[in-house]
């Protein structure tokens, strides 16, 4: 079903703000990795590891679905489909592998913050580079998203010239 | 996902274009990467093998964090 223009306009300003969002919120990450692996203060690393989990709960995992959840509107309500064009289909494939990484990692969060808050584990200990490496490979992965989405190559899925030739087929018939 | 060009204007040739090969390939590879680290390493690689508070086993020292 294709939207009209104005509610495919608030989708597509949906998309984009949680998308955008999503990036920004892995970059606040990347900084709260790097302090947690250089700060000299032990309360500001064990603090960073302790606040990674809730602050991933509460902003990570909630724009990654709501990217997926806004993608999946946008293609389903605009003449682009999600499975016509390649860019769309690798974007929507990009943000679903996205999305199972950082749900499988928030239990590497629990874990850390679980150290972290236990003050017998050594600092050295509760020091992990896998935030800010995770955290790198995600701004990767998300600016590939958001360069498809910007370029949007060409190329059309089997089942998008199928589609398309049915639609030639229809505007052409008497 | 903005509908400024038309279906007719995004490559609608029979042949794939390269450049989704290229990402297929780089995909695929990456997808069984994580697959294999995952089922190799386990999740938390190496946070995991240290000692939890409350858990039973000991400090696992000189591990990889990563």
């Amino acid at each position: 079903m294709i939207m009209p223009p104005r509610l495919r306009t608030l989708a597509l300003t949906a998309h984009v703000a949680c998308s955008v969002g999503w990036l920004g919120a892995i970059v606040v990450f990347l900084a709260l990795a790097i302090v947690g692996l250089t700060s000299q203060d032990a309360q500001t690393v064990r603090g960073v590891y302790l606040a990674m989990e809730p602050a991933a709960w509460a902003v990570l995992v909630p724009l990654a679905f709501a990217s997926l959840v806004t993608g999946i509107i946008q293609g389903l309500g605009t003449t682009w489909g999600l499975f016509r064009h390649y860019w769309v289909l690798f974007k929507l494939l990009i943000t679903v592998f996205a999305t199972i990484v950082l749900l499988i990692y928030m239990e590497t969060f629990r874990v850390m913050a679980r150290m972290a808050a236990d003050p017998t584990v050594d600092l050295a200990l509760v020091r992990s580079p896998s935030p800010r490496f995770h955290a790198v490979l995600a701004l990767l992965v998300l600016l590939v998203a958001t360069v498809l989405a910007i370029y949007k190559p060409r190329g059309l899925t089997p089942y998008g010239r199928r589609r398309q030739r049915e639609q030639r087929r229809m505007w052409t018939a008497p | 996902m903005t509908d400024r060009r038309s279906d007719s204007d995004t490559g609608d040739g029979t042949r794939t274009p390269l450049w989704v090969k290229v990402f297929g390939i780089i995909f695929v590879v990456v997808v069984l990467l994580f697959v294999i680290l995952l089922f190799t390493r386990g999740p938390h690689r190496g946070h995991g093998a240290h000692r939890l508070p409350g858990s039973p086993s000991g400090h696992t020292s000189g591990s990889s964090h990563r």
